[in-house]
């Protein structure tokens, strides 16, 4: 028997000491972030991470888009769903807790953090193409987005003499620690994001190469170059960066009107958010064509046709005929967009038609014709065969500014152009505080302040 | 760590192993009347050497000459130690002392009276033969000290179970639960937006008992996963004597325990022509509004459809039951099985359940013995979606009386309504849930030394849960080509528990019990999933036949225990008794820098009625005090805190990874510090006995998101940083009101809890529809927003309170204030047993006192028209003259009169409730001779009788699953309990 306890003594050991030893676990779906940069291929994948954020529903997968157009929304659309922060951004009664700002504002970050994240652990790249390629795609992710945020969440360029005026803050390097993250750094001056976004794009057009598949490539940030100076009034700029673009020969017009959002990466579009059927903005609380569409199970039809603005189109305008139906799905019998008609669609953000449409109205401006006239520029969007309506003799800006407002209507423009043009929507001036949005004010809690909100909230 | 091996092993190895002469006992056991008792117990103490009396009461052992006692122990007798002698008769005395009882406690039993800590026992008689919709509900009403809210009426939906207070705000809540020893899986697997109830499984016929274990100083030897009280449950097992056969049938119906009442067309007409007259949008035509709403011309129509009835289809149970047991001397057995199916109330629900157990130990011979428990269990569970969705059945009720059921023109369900009409989802949906469990165990037990026992045990928690659900190409969900998806999802537990148990009395004055164990538990959750559209056809549900297979995971997680515990009781002179308990738990869940967690505990009773000056008492025939000290963790803080992580985020076709999770180097557990001061009392003979308890409950280092400077690139950091505190009392009283031919025992519990967040990062604000908060100094979950003021009789605008008290018709300069709290004032419950010659009643009733609930659909279906959503008939009661005082403001369609969130739908949500009657008739033995039968009973029982309640909504007891831990007490379309109706019989041979 004695024998018998002497091993029942030395399982129970051998069992306790083997007990402690297990337990170190590591996670199977998810990677410890102290391993995760070892290999190029590791480097790559973070910025691919950086455009899957850009491409959710809270950046361009939806919210920088859509909202743009809410915030225009009088004489134009309506918001007809249940969602309150939207419904407070088409009427301009938002408050410091909006969901959409909050989200816009911390997804944009995100992304940003990833960008600066590539940007600190390029070293690991050894080839020299692949190194420039990534830098230049994680400076025009870091660049856009300051963009794209300065546009919402401060007053307009021009509000002040000097632009000095609170723009957001300018983030260039990463998050790695609990200290890092705690770090409460106030906002920069609208003139030093726009001075950081042009720095950072041009900085990316050096580096990225002319052509990168779906990705964003030297042309991609010219265009959206062109796209920031000419919302600070800059004409020259803008029109030679359009130039560039143009003179590329890889971008132009579809024959049809639909055809760059039937269709994906078509010769009209310089860059669009890649969708497919797994991964897409959502097809229940978010995306372009759940908020947009009336169709047979598609779409809450939220987003509804002002008719005054629909009618001011001429009536054998083909993008009157492509771009606007009945609705059949939910809230039926309405007037919706039809350029958002499928969760899985590509989202265009930039298209060539843009381009045209800044150097003509550049051109004008300047009284210019750098690499074409005007009125060549404006046939490329309005034309017989495209649109079904004759060519506009000697254009004048007002011409290029109506097509602007047709050509481009719910893809995210609409409030930015009112802003740069200083006109209004309803009773809102274009540098009214009611058009800003608000900085979330858990940002302004959890910096005690030091990220100060923005007038009238 | 190491030194704690050396001590235990230390402990191990002062084995010895002298055996000597023997001595051949034998005996007779018989009751106080002389009448031979067979089935007694007769075990040696010390070893685990036992024997059962024969029919005439007779026994025979052989015993060692070392041992001095033999215990007789009798289910329903008070156990007896007798000194051995050759030959030894003895008188059992019947027991109905409470405190006479054994109960389970962590790692090993007790008695009753000599508990120096809170522990609540429910027996299986308690809830024998009652239609539960799953046995954690048989607590409601019975345990003293353990809130549950069932949340709704939905089967096999998680309920809330809370053992004094709440003492998490981020972590689990519930319990930790032990079945047989086995540390079991009870939080939900699925994928669904309102949890599913793992325990729905477990089969509360199969129980013997269940215990509570609410003060730290009891459940700190589970360490860091008892904060929340520990749930013990122990099976059934066999008994010696001659195979017994019991059969269990019973059948029943159930219906709503309450319906609201809707508009009905008429009503509707007259509420709507008047809200679209007096919108802020000008004079507007109803019929005009409600076709732009709609898209039907139905306002002109003449259809007038109750849809809240349609939510609802007759509900029904029915069980089948057997099992065996017997045993002789060597070896027991119990075999059973069951199967169960319900049929919901709510349209569409159904939960069916087929159980089989093994109870088998098995005495090798006088040193060793060795069991097995084996449980099987499938489980189908058809489960009603959310709350919050729009093919919830219950939302039916938004849908104005005006839209026709089925649409003229096809014959088909209308589609043409406000909202889906989910009628479709019943033709065209299916959501199962199929669930294979076994829970097992096997154990051998060897008695080193007479006062030394070696216990070792695996066991094994398997849950394998399939959800499948088939959305058809006419549904909400499913348009337009079906949608189907299948969720597999496999979790196992497994835990060693190696113990040795020390026993020994020393010269007569002082017993002494002592464990060291040692436990090690991997737990693992794999699932899989796949998603299909497009379908041929809704007669094709299974994806293989989907043209578009649209997403589809795999995963897995997994963690580990390794956990060292030693606990000891000392008693003094039967009257001071002292205990304590010390756990280490390290675990992978914990970062590495903060592993290990150190749990004691410390206890101690007087038993004041064993001292001279109360022993002659004819009024205090017992009295204990006792209190305890412990501390205790909760490590359900997630499997992976404490690392900074990456995860992959794809971008259209390509892989990309993006950080999700920025890491605490040093995480931990949540730690609670209880103390507990009790009072055990037996007055007249016992007759009347009771516990009082008062108890103090501090949380530290509770999990909380630190809110983070978003521009950094993170919105929160997960830390341990919170705290909070439950203080309450708990009062129990059993009585013996009658003996004799006609019985009355009444028990009666109230226990309360007060709760209060002490320390926060941020205050949480209630959310865009919800009104729960998390304040310092205030509780847990309180209603927190605008204070609705009533009407303004002058013009019928809705008004809500200034700061200063004044009023406002401005929904927004109204001030934002405590509106209630959903947590109760006190709670408990009234047991009733009455029997008189062969029948037998249980009347039991259970109440809530003083918990708020909201009625979050108040915003849509009690709003005075505001749209179209079909109203409550009490809104008909609006304002309609200047002067008029009311309650309901003017409708006017689309205005926002009286719309915003507030405490409009704020109501007090106390009820009573008869919770269930049971009425029973055992035929006489004759006649069950007769029928070739041990016994016979027949009964009748109902559960959810009558509630008394002012709660406006279906049903007091209300917690929508889908809103959240904060927020208690929602009410969002939620359907409420079923009150079912049985008749059942019971037959042994």
């Amino acid at each position: 028997m004695k024998h018998s306890y002497i091993l029942i003594i030395f399982l129970v050991t051998a069992f306790a000491i083997s007990c402690g030893k297990k337990l170190d676990l590591q996670p199977k779906q998810t990677i410890d972030a102290a391993t995760i940069f070892s290999t190029e291929a590791d480097v790559e994948a973070a910025i691919v991470g950086g455009y899957s954020l850009m491409g959710s529903g809270a950046i361009y997968g939806t919210s920088y888009l859509l909202n743009s157009d809410l915030l225009g929304s009088e004489d134009y659309c309506s918001w007809r769903g249940t969602f309150s922060s939207q419904r407070q951004i088409a009427s301009k009664t938002m408050n410091r807790n909006n969901g959409e700002a909050a989200l816009m504002w911390s997804t944009a970050y995100r992304a940003i953090n990833a960008a600066n994240t590539v940007l600190s652990v390029l070293n690991i790249v050894t080839d020299v193409d692949k190194k420039n390629q990534l830098e230049g795609e994680a400076l025009f992710i870091r660049g856009i987005l300051h963009f794209d945020l300065v546009r919402f969440f401060a007053k307009p360029w021009g509000s002040t003499v000097n632009n000095d005026h609170p723009g957001v803050v300018i983030k260039t390097t990463p998050t790695k620690t609990e200290e890092e993250a705690f770090l409460r750094i106030p906002r920069n001056t609208v003139a030093q994001v726009y001075t950081q976004v042009i720095n950072d794009l041009i900085a990316a057009a050096n580096k990225l190469p002319e052509d990168n598949g779906t990705r964003a490539d030297k042309y991609t940030a010219l265009a959206m170059l062109s796209r920031v100076y000419l919302q600070k009034g800059d004409y020259a700029n803008a029109r030679d960066a359009a130039d560039a673009v143009i003179n590329s020969d890889l971008y132009k017009m579809n024959a049809s009107v639909s055809t760059v959002f039937d269709n994906k990466n078509t010769a009209e579009s310089i860059w669009e958010i890649q969708q497919n059927e797994q991964n897409n903005a959502g097809t229940a609380n978010n995306g372009m064509a759940t908020f947009y569409a009336s169709l047979p199970g598609i779409g809450r039809a939220d987003v509804r046709m002002d008719l005054g603005f629909v009618d001011s189109y001429d009536n054998n305008d083909l993008r009157k005929i492509l771009w606007y139906y009945v609705g059949t799905g939910a809230r039926p019998g309405n007037t919706y967009c039809g350029k958002w008609k499928s969760f899985s669609q590509n989202i265009p953000i930039i298209r060539i038609a843009e381009m045209y449409l800044n150097r003509a109205e550049c051109n004008i401006r300047l009284g210019t014709s750098v690499g074409a006239t005007p009125e060549e520029d404006l046939e490329k969007i309005r034309n017989p065969l495209r649109t079904n309506l004759p060519v506009i003799v000697a254009p004048t800006l007002n011409d290029v500014l109506v097509e602007r407002f047709f050509e481009l209507a719910f893809e995210g423009a609409r409030i930015h152009d009112i802003r740069r043009l200083k006109g209004s929507t309803g009773s809102f001036a274009w540098d009214s505080d009611r058009l800003v949005f608000p900085i979330p004010q858990i940002e302004v809690d959890a910096t005690g302040g030091v990220i100060a909100q923005n007038p009238g909230y | 760590m190491s030194r704690f091996l050396s001590s235990m092993l230390a402990f191990l190895v002062f084995v010895t192993g002298a055996f000597g002469q023997t001595t051949e006992v034998t005996g007779k056991v018989t009751d106080q009347s002389g009448l031979p008792l067979a089935g007694v117990t007769v075990s040696v103490k010390g070893s685990t050497l036992s024997t059962f009396t024969n029919a005439d009461g007779s026994f025979r052992l052989t015993v060692q000459d070392k041992f001095k006692f033999l215990v007789f122990s009798f289910v329903g007798f008070q156990e007896l130690e007798q000194p051995i002698s050759a030959t030894m008769s003895v008188s059992l005395t019947r027991s109905d002392n409470i405190l006479s009882e054994v109960v389970v406690v962590g790692y090993g039993t007790k008695l009753k009276k000599d508990v120096t800590t809170s522990v609540s026992k429910i027996g299986s008689k308690e809830f024998q033969n009652l239609p539960l919709p799953s046995f954690e509900t048989a607590l409601q009403g019975r345990a003293s000290g353990v809130f549950i809210n069932q949340g709704s009426g939905k089967l096999g939906q998680a309920l809330n179970i809370r053992v004094r207070g709440l003492s998490s705000i981020s972590a689990n809540q519930q319990p930790f639960i032990v079945i047989d020893g086995v540390p079991v899986t009870s939080k939900a697997l699925g994928s669904a937006t309102e949890p599913d109830n793992p325990l729905a499984t477990i089969n509360p016929d199969d129980i013997e008992s269940i215990e509570i274990l609410k003060d730290a100083a009891s459940a700190a030897i589970y360490g860091s996963r008892a904060s929340n009280g520990v749930i013990l449950i122990t099976t059934k097992s066999g008994k010696v004597g001659k195979t017994k056969v019991s059969l269990g049938y019973f059948t029943g119906f159930s219906r709503p325990t309450k319906k609201q009442k809707f508009l009905n067309a008429a009503q509707y007409r007259e509420l709507f022509t008047v809200a679209a007259e007096k919108s802020d949008f000008g004079v507007l035509d109803p019929a005009d509004e409600f076709m732009a709403e709609t898209g039907t011309d139905d306002w002109n129509g003449n259809n007038d459809v109750n849809w809240a009835e349609e939510a609802f289809q007759h509900g029904s149970v029915s069980q089948y039951s057997v099992s065996v047991t017997g045993g002789d001397p060597k070896t027991r057995f119990l075999v059973s099985g069951s199967f169960n199916d319900q049929k919901g109330i709510l349209l569409g629900n159904r939960l069916d359940r087929a159980n089989g157990r093994v109870n088998l130990d098995h005495s090798v011979n006088s040193r060793i013995k060795v069991g097995l428990n084996l449980s099987l269990v499938k489980s189908r569970n058809y489960r009603v979606p959310g709350d919050n969705a729009f093919s919830n059945p219950l939302q039916l009720n938004a849908l104005p009386p005006l839209h026709p059921k089925y649409d003229p023109t096809t014959g088909k369900l209308n589609t043409a309504t406000l909202y889906y009409n989910n009628l479709i989802d019943q033709v065209a949906s299916t959501n199962l849930s199929t669930t294979f469990r076994s829970i097992n165990s096997a154990f051998a037990e060897i008695s080193i030394l007479p006062e030394l026992l070696f216990r070792s045990q695996i066991g094994v928690d398997f849950n394998n849960l399939q959800e499948e659900t088939y959305n058809g190409r006419e549904t909400l969900d499913g348009a337009p080509t079906g949608v189907g998806f299948n969720n597999q999802v496999t979790s196992s537990v497994v835990t060693a528990t190696n113990t040795l148990n020390y026993k020994k009395k020393f010269k007569e004055d002082h017993d002494f019990d002592a464990l060291a164990g040692i436990e090690y538990q991997v737990g693992k959750i794999t699932g899989a999933s796949v998603t299909g559209q497009a379908f041929p056809n809704d007669r094709f549900t299974k994806i293989a036949s989907a043209a578009i297979i649209s997403a589809g995971s795999s995963s897995e997680t997994e963690y580990t225990f390794a956990s060292y515990f030693l606990k000891a009781n000392y008693k003094f002179k039967d009257k001071y008794l002292f205990g304590g308990s010390f756990r280490v738990d390290g675990s992978s869940r914990f970062a590495k820098d903060n592993r290990y967690g150190v749990f004691p505990a410390v206890s101690a009773g007087w038993i004041l009625s064993e001292e001279n000056f109360l022993k002659s008492s004819r009024v205090i025939s017992f009295l204990k005090l006792r209190s305890s000290y412990g501390r205790t963790g909760n490590a359900e803080i997630g499997d992976f805190s404490s690392l900074s992580l990456y995860s992959a985020s794809a971008y259209a076709d390509i892989a990309g990874i993006v950080a999700t999770q920025l890491g605490v180097p040093n995480l931990s557990w949540e730690r609670t510090d209880q103390y507990d001061i009790g009072i055990d009392f037996g007055l007249f003979s016992n007759r009347l006995t009771g516990e009082v308890d008062y108890f103090n409950k501090t949380t530290k280092d509770l999990l909380l998101n630190v809110p983070l400077p978003n521009v950094n690139g993170f919105t929160s950091i997960t830390k341990n940083i919170g705290s909070l505190e439950n203080k309450g009392w708990e009062f129990v009283v059993n009585g013996n009101i009658l003996t004799g031919k006609f019985t009355w025992r009444a028990s009666v519990n109230i226990s309360t809890y007060r709760n209060k967040v002490t320390k926060l990062v941020v205050p949480v604000p209630p959310g865009t529809r919800t009104l729960g908060r998390l304040k310092e100094g205030e509780p847990f979950g309180q209603f927190f927003g605008k204070w609705y003021a009533g009407v303004d009789p002058a013009n019928g605008d809705a008004l809500y309170y200034l700061a200063d008290g004044k009023t406002t018709n401005s929904y927004s300069a109204g001030v934002d204030t405590i509106i209630g709290d959903p947590n109760p004032d006190y709670y408990g419950g009234i047991n009733n047993k009455i029997s008189y010659k062969g029948f037998d009643l249980d009347i039991q009733c259970q109440f809530v006192k003083g918990g708020d609930a909201y009625n979050m659909a108040g915003f849509f279906q009690s709003v005075n028209g505001d749209y179209f959503d079909n109203q409550t008939v009490d809104q008909l009661n609006y304002w309609k003259n200047p002067g008029d005082v009311t309650n309901i403001p003017q409708p006017r369609l689309y205005s926002g009169n009286g719309a915003g969130k507030s405490s409009r739908w704020v109501q007090d949500a106390s009820y009573f409730r008869i919770k269930s009657i049971n009425l029973g008739y055992n035929f006489p033995r004759k006649i069950a001779t007769k029928l070739k039968l041990d016994n016979i009973r027949i009964y009748a029982a109902a559960s959810n009788v009558a509630t008394i309640t002012k709660y406006k909504g279906y049903d007091p007891e209300v917690n929508s699953g889908f809103t959240g831990a904060l927020n208690l007490g929602h009410d969002f379309y939620t359907p409420p309990q079923a009150r079912t109706i049985t008749f059942g019989i019971n037959v042994g041979f």
